[in-house]
């Protein structure tokens, strides 16, 4: 397989100026295609995933939104949900996590339309036939330089059955920085049989054998 | 006009997936796009190829690789080369936008439109999308295209207005070309496709006097 394009870039700016209503509406006018905007306001466009991407996606998902029910703290996200981070970008992780003292700090407006401005604290992709590697790794590490503590990307697609851990580096002290911004390291595992969240979700293990070895 | 069909050989040639071909993106009613703020979008995001279908939605594809910038180079060179000597037609470039009798708004690879159609136009059309449908168009399959759709575009062309419509596919190990042209007893103009494999060169004739188009270096690139 050659390496996916990845996303299409459409700059509109200053051509078209979307606010983040037209966005969200665009993004439903258009449900089959997976619409984010990256920190330079471009649109980044993927064709609709294929359907092994999509049971993968709820399989994590499902799982996610199981523990984050029993053990309380916090609410999980599907695809559909977008989020604004704080370098502006609007991402929709394939799965995500929130700790609900996070979530208390939005207004109603803002659980209600459009991308709330908060950065999920644990994100997982699932690395599906449209995705360039090198793009999707670019928005782990967005992620964490955005706040989140934990993130899991999935890359059913190369042979070795990778995963990519990416956390906040430990110790991140830039000198004369203005705003610290963490750095972010990654662990990469080959053929985990399954994943634990541990320390960032307590409890949390995710079975991968449903990732690996699709049953249908 | 003959039309041939060619049946496919026993077992798949086609080695790599199906493309996906354009990204449709619907914009109305959220956004509206005048003309000119589409031609403005096209030359913000020159590496990718925005048109715009008759239903008003976007079609947009990836940048093509060095290979087919090469074909389409030399394939545009070649057709401007005979319009200059031929005189009663002018060729364009992939950069060249056409809004269609339908609305929708394309550029072929290469095109050609006759002298005497192109003086009905006003120097303010010029300027934007001609509002004309090409006599005569090539397209050159990439990567990123999908067959069936570049297909499609191509009975557009025809149910259009064009006269002439070439569809190179070097991606095919068969070597494909179809030839579209109006089919002569259709009122409503359809389009038939002749199909051939591994022509050397085309003729143009009649629609493009004297006009042939040698195909070795789209089969075997220099480089």
């Amino acid at each position: 397989m050659p390496e996916p394009y990845g996303p299409i870039v459409l700059r509109l700016d200053p051509v078209v100026q979307l606010t983040d209503v037209q966005l969200a509406e665009l993004s439903s006018l258009n449900d089959t295609l997976r619409i984010e905007r990256n920190a330079q306001g471009e649109l980044e466009i993927l064709p609709p995933a294929n359907i092994t991407t999509g049971n993968q996606e709820l399989g994590v998902g499902a799982d996610l939104l199981v523990w984050a029910r029993g053990e309380g703290s916090g609410a999980a996200f599907g695809p559909t949900a977008g989020f604004t981070l704080p370098n502006s970008s609007v991402r929709s992780p394939d799965a995500s996590w929130v700790l609900k003292s996070r979530l208390a700090e939005l207004t109603e407006e803002q659980k209600q339309h459009g991308f709330p401005p908060i950065c999920p604290d644990f994100v997982i992709e699932l690395r599906s036939h449209s995705d360039s590697l090198a793009a999707v790794r670019r928005k782990m590490e967005e992620y964490i330089e955005n706040g989140a503590r934990l993130g899991w990307l999935i890359d059913p697609l190369d042979p070795r059955r990778r995963v990519y851990i990416y956390r906040p580096s430990a110790d991140v002290e830039i000198p004369g920085a203005d705003v610290e911004i963490p750095d972010s390291d990654v662990e990469i595992l080959e053929g985990p049989e399954s994943l634990s969240g541990e320390p960032e979700l307590p409890g949390f293990t995710l079975d991968l054998k449903f990732i690996w070895e699709p049953d249908f």
